[in-house]
């Protein structure tokens, strides 16, 4: 179980570096202003509403709380937390 | 002298640092995979909307769950969280760590707004934070 857990942070970790290096890839093969989906270093689904999303995910068997999801900002916008 | 090592990834207009875990709600009894920004300027650590979906928690799910409900604001404006204090977050190493988390019940206002872990995590565990913007390095250091 604890092997098991594990593996689905590394799966996430990898599928978040994937994200965050190629951000800009996505930007302009018009992921920007839409939440994307990742799994195994590839987009699998994306979309602007993220219920609609997950539930995408839900049809294709998966799990939503294992994939990594996020949103892609567009270039120039900037976030103050 | 114990090490957590964090990613820096350029995100929504700046560098951040940012740390995944698996997080663990006693209550549901399973470990989702989060991906947080680490805020020192957050006295909190928050749970946002989108990962709260992805965890698949109702808003029914989350008032039935044990804990109190806060005003906080974030980004400028007013939410009311709920601090689920039987949760557990677990980094790649291995190190586990009992904590409170805030989760957003009111989240219209913004979706948008990503889990943060903050300076309560730093507090609780005795992590330092190391960040060289210009390395794109960064990680916690907790003593034994």
């Amino acid at each position: 179980m604890e092997q098991q857990e594990l593996s689905v942070l590394k799966d996430f970790e990898r599928d978040s570096k994937w994200f965050h290096e190629n951000i800009n890839k996505l930007r302009r093969g018009g992921f920007a202003g839409k939440f994307v989906a990742i799994k195994d270093s590839k987009p699998i689904i994306s979309g602007e509403n993220i219920d609609v999303i997950i539930k995408k995910i839900e049809a294709k068997g998966e799990n939503p709380s294992y994939i990594f999801i996020e949103f892609v900002h567009p270039e120039g916008f900037t976030l103050i937390l | 002298m114990k090490k957590i090592p964090l990613e820096v990834y350029p995100f929504a207009g700046d560098l951040r640092v940012m740390a995944s875990f698996l997080l663990r709600i006693e209550e549901f009894s399973k470990s989702i995979p989060i991906q947080a920004i680490v805020d020192t300027g957050s006295p909190i650590t928050l749970i946002g909307p989108l990962d709260s979906k992805r965890m698949r928690i109702s808003k029914i799910q989350l008032r039935k769950l044990e804990g109190r409900n806060k005003p906080v604001n974030i980004g400028g404006g007013k939410v009311i969280t709920k601090i689920i204090e039987k949760t557990k977050l677990r980094f790649g190493g291995g190190l586990e760590f009992d904590m409170p988390v805030e989760f957003p019940i009111e989240d219209e206002k913004n979706p948008l707004q990503p889990s943060l872990l903050g300076v309560d995590f730093m507090l609780k565990t005795g992590a330092k934070l190391f960040f060289d913007p210009t390395k794109r390095e960064a990680y916690f250091e907790i003593e034994d």
